[in-house]
């Protein structure tokens, strides 16, 4: 009955779907198209580009003493007069709108009443060469009315209550240092807690992560003659560079060009600071009329962009002796530092998630983001999901404890199936593909679960103790209703025959765009290694929405599903002309090879193979005929339904689910550990890119384990960075890796998806840590609640609770 | 107030080096002051050389100079007069691919790649010095190199490919695409 309703490019994602059952490319070990050139070193990143600019200006940001004052004056005399200065820029400078806000307009380019963290940009100085702009910052004599620095955002908000508290305030523009109150409301809790044989309650603390993309942030700005400007920049969204600038510029967005060549690494990072140092570049180039640089050195990068929001959760859980759960209650409040940047985003899909991929009947959630005076929060791999799975992942294995369960028997208990409803009403059917419990169960089973569990949990001789601890999650796809949820792509078949590939979605690192094309050659037939991906350019490349929330293959995919659909139907008819058989029974497909070539390709009739030509052949047919061999692929998804009172609707599109199961072992005396072993089952609907696929289930679970054990920004009472590079601010190296991660792949197919796929970027950290930390409580039968969960906080933690004697 | 380009805001000498990059002799004027790193990207145009920390901590930005490792980060230009430098581009003749290299592609590593210049000196000069390396020999060899999008297992699993394709004593491979 609903079917009248589908559009156009719904309906040709879903008849794929069905009719596909076999695939030449999809799903393969295929090399991605950029491989050779990133191993040779030709591949240029933005910083790059600068051989090719002889004469550039630089960039570099002046920032302020301290984290939260009134700024009294500033004066740029001396510094304007050092050598080599050509102009120092403050906010009376800038031509159009002062502020980079990305969702609300809290945050200016150029701070000119007040800073609100220790990097907030304050002036620009412009000059012949990046030494003398550094030095001459130093010239800048700003005078300052110091305020009191908040670091802790529980000085802003009450945990308990969920009031804001006197304090000085940080936005005294807005009403409130409360960004966003997102609230879930869901049978009756009090009851349901008062029924409750079992109720476990505790407070979880998560840390600030910083993504640490190898590459920092760089934009080059060139003038162009009609007052515009062309960037390049490092960024996952050109089309929200090109607005921000031409914003700040003040001029329209068709005169702003953005240009996105590789990108080393965004993990979410390269979102709205790219805005930013694509605005000061061109600034730079708007005063000077030369091309701009901003490359940002590491340090700037680690106190100057967005972080993973931290996150302090109040969990109440309430149970039957079975372990069927009844109510979920929780306060959570993110620390959302300076700036909202994508704060209230971030906000809502925590709570969308708080709960977990598990049947609640009552619920009564809570998620605030304020200010502090820390960095700024925003998107990071994951938005908000890690957080709150660290915390009810915690919650279920504390729960299984009281019970006397085993963490498996409780989950498969509670956990989500086809025909169960989420937690916000959303009926799951077998259209969304809901694969959790296969993950769940060939997880355990590879890992050999039950006996491990036992034979860890017995053992308790000597300093070195194995634990073996698990997490399950969901991650929503696409961004629901943070926004417009559409993407597009554009596909070109050129007259020797290869294809040309356009999307304004970004690669950095994930190879989602070459899911794309792998989508793209499985229609055409023809094979990807004719496919020529073009770098987003906002100029030619179709806006696609940002490449954010694991959409890319999802969207992205069934937008070029639908430019590929279109083409290949008016080259069946073509063919079939030419070779007189069914349009329906055209074939087209190419040698397997490495170096095949457009003629290689062939095209002929499933009855009749002997009638066949060249794919070069019918490509100049087209010419010649007048079919034109370019399309358009558009996707949008159905709008997302939220009610901001009771959190009830249908927040995503679908879910992609997973089990994450670690083995590590612990040293208590030292508070050392070593994660031995780990699996990772995910269901993604379809494999796509599998290459892409098996990395991200390797680089989340590497990441993971980073925000896991060690990674953490730490600022001091009085705001500043004391982890300000990766001396002092740890990742994950090739020395701390699991001994092994054992992938696995669940494949449920999403009917909406393209070929039924789902996305994988950000699901791939969500549940590590909670995993980790399970095994390390189980480990040391001891429940810690907080990550990172260094040596010293293990070590100290059993101290306290005289579990060790040292 | 503007700038006079005309007056010389640089005081600092030009100092005339020698580099040997990649089997070629550049003459090069530097400042005291310029590191290798910018030296080779900016003025030489060997862009392959990464920079990820420019302290040493990430070995994005790793060269051979006389054939040892070293960060180009951290290395004052200067200093690498009359050396004999090897960078990412210079592993293999043009169209071709080293050893290690085609050991990255067999192992489907790369992500973003920001890292695999550093990670392919790293490894050639593991192998220089030991051509039949063991796992933890790899791991110790390439504790210097951060690759955040985390390919670490497929870099392990590429040393040791590559390390056999040396010892078979094939160094470099034809491109396919
Ligand atoms: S840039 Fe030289 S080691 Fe990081
Ligand atoms: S591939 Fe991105 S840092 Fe290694």
């Amino acid at each position: 009955m609903a079917q009248a309703q589908v559009p156009e490019y719904v309906r040709v994602v879903e008849e794929l779907f069905s009719k596909y059952k076999e695939f030449i490319y999809v799903g393969k070990y295929i090399q991605r198209w950029d491989a050779v050139s990133k191993i040779t070193g030709k591949a240029l990143f933005t910083a790059d580009f600068l051989k090719f600019y002889k004469d550039p200006v630089y960039v570099y940001t002046v920032r302020p003493k301290y984290a939260h004052a009134y700024i009294k004056s500033i004066d740029t005399t001396e510094a304007e007069r050092y050598p080599g200065v050509i102009k120092v820029l403050t906010a009376k400078d800038i031509p159009g709108v002062n502020d980079v806000g990305y969702v609300i307009p809290d945050q200016p380019l150029l701070a000119d009443k007040k800073v609100r963290y220790i990097a907030d940009p304050i002036a620009l100085i412009v000059a012949e060469d990046k030494y003398v702009a550094a030095e001459a910052a130093e010239l800048v004599h700003v005078e300052y009315e110091p305020l009191p620095v908040i670091t802790d955002p529980l000085e802003v908000v009450d945990l308990k209550t969920l009031k804001e508290k006197e304090h000085v305030r940080i936005h005294e523009e807005r009403e409130s240092d409360i960004i966003s109150h997102f609230k879930i409301r869901k049978g009756d809790v009090e009851k349901a807690i008062k029924e409750a044989d079992v109720v476990v309650e505790n407070e979880y603390r998560t840390g600030m992560q910083e993504h640490a993309y190898l590459e920092p942030e760089a934009a080059i700005a060139i003038p162009e003659a009609d007052g515009g400007v062309t960037i390049i920049a490092s960024t996952q969204c050109p089309f929200d560079v090109r607005k921000a600038v031409a914003r700040v510029l003040g001029v329209t967005q068709n005169k702003v060009r953005v240009i996105v060549p590789a990108i080393g690494g965004g993990f979410g990072g390269k979102e709205d600071v790219v805005n930013e140092i694509g605005a000061k570049a061109a600034l730079a180039a708007y005063y000077t009329g030369r091309p701009a640089v901003v490359i940002h050195t590491r340090e700037e990068s680690m106190i100057g962009h967005s972080k993973r929001h931290p996150m302090v959760a109040w969990y109440r859980h309430a149970a039957k002796k079975d372990g069927t759960l009844l109510a979920v209650e929780a306060n959570i409040v993110l620390d959302t530092g300076a700036y909202a940047s994508l704060g209230p985003f971030v906000a809502w899909r925590a709570i969308v998630h708080s709960t977990g991929p598990y049947k609640v009947p009552n619920a009564r959630v809570d998620t605030l983001a304020v200010y502090t005076n820390n960095v700024y929060a925003g998107a990071f791999r994951g938005f908000g999901n890690p957080q709150v799975t660290f915390a009810f992942e915690l919650q279920m294995d504390a729960l299984a404890e009281e019970l006397g369960m085993d963490p498996v028997d409780l989950r498969l208990k509670n956990i989500l199936r086809e025909g169960d409803r989420t937690v916000h009403g959303q009926l799951l059917t077998k259209e969304h593909g809901v694969g959790l419990e296969e993950t769940l169960k060939r997880a355990i089973e590879v890992i050999d679960w039950y006996r491990k569990r036992k034979e860890y949990s017995e053992f308790a001789e000597g300093t070195l103790r194995k634990g073996i601890g698990l997490a399950l999650l969901w991650h929503g796809n696409s961004i629901g209703v943070e926004g417009a949820d559409y993407s597009s792509a554009t596909i070109i078949i050129n007259r020797d025959g290869t294809v040309t590939f356009r999307t304004g979605l970004t690669d950095f690192g994930q190879g989602a765009v070459w899911g794309l094309v792998l989508i793209a050659a499985e229609i055409l037939g023809v094979p990807p290694q004719l496919f020529r991906i073009e770098p987003p350019d906002t100029s030619s490349t179709p806006d696609a929405g940002p490449t954010v929330a694991s959409r890319s293959t999802v969207m992205g995919g069934a937008a070029t599903m639908n430019a590929a659909y279109k083409l290949r139907k008016r080259i069946n008819e073509l063919a079939a002309n030419m070779l007189g058989c069914s349009p329906d029974e055209i074939v087209i497909r190419a040698p397997e090879k490495e170096d095949v070539k457009p003629s290689d390709v062939e095209v002929f009739c499933k009855s009749d193979p002997s009638k066949k030509v060249k794919w070069t052949d019918v490509v100049e047919q087209s010419f010649w005929d007048g079919v034109p061999l370019q399309e358009f692929g558009f996707f949008r998804a159905p709008k997302a339904e939220w009610d901001e009172e009771t959190g009830q609707g249908a927040p995503y599109v679908t879910y992609t689910f997973g089990t994450m199961v670690a083995e590590v072992t612990v040293d208590i005396e030292t508070g050392a550990v070593k994660v031995d072993r780990m699996v990772t089952a995910y269901d993604i609907g379809k494999v796509i890119n599998r290459v892409g696929a098996e990395l991200h289930a390797e680089g989340g679970a590497i990441q993971g384990l980073g925000y896991a054990l060690m990674e953490e920004i730490v600022h001091d009472k009085n705001g500043v960075v004391r982890t300000y590079n990766l001396s002092n601010y740890y990742t994950p190296l090739i020395d701390d890796i699991p001994d092994e991660i054992i992938p696995i792949w669940v494949e449920s197919g999403f009917k909406r998806g393209p070929f039924g796929a789902k996305g994988l970027g950000e699901p791939s950290i969500v549940a590590i840590a909670p995993a980790i930390v399970n095994a390390i409580n189980h480990a040391t039968k001891h429940r810690f609640t907080q990550i990172p969960l260094t040596p010293e906080r293990i070590y100290l933690g059993l101290k306290r609770a005289g579990k060790i004697k040292l | 107030m503007a700038f006079d380009p005309s007056k010389s805001w640089d005081t600092y000498p030009d100092i005339e080096i020698t580099l040997n990059v990649n089997g070629k002799n550049y003459k090069v004027k530097v400042k005291p002051y310029e590191r290798l790193i910018d030296v080779l990207r900016y003025k030489l145009g060997f862009t392959g050389v990464k920079e990820g920390c420019g302290r040493g901590e990430c070995g994005a930005c790793v060269v051979l100079m006389d054939g040892e490792l070293v960060p180009s980060c951290l290395v004052l230009a200067v200093r690498a007069n009359g050396k004999k430098i090897i960078t990412v581009e210079g592993l293999a003749p043009e169209g071709k691919l080293h050893a290690v290299q085609k050991a990255f592609l067999d192992t489907f590593a790369v992500q973003c790649g920001f890292c695999f210049p550093g990670f392919a000196i790293a490894i050639k000069h593991l192998l220089d010095k030991n051509p039949n390396p063991s796992e933890e020999e790899i791991k110790e060899a390439l504790s210097g190199n951060l690759c955040r999008c985390g390919s670490y297992y497929r870099l392990i699993k590429a040393a040791k490919l590559a390390s056999e394709y040396v010892r078979q004593g094939k160094i470099y491979f034809d491109v396919k695409r």
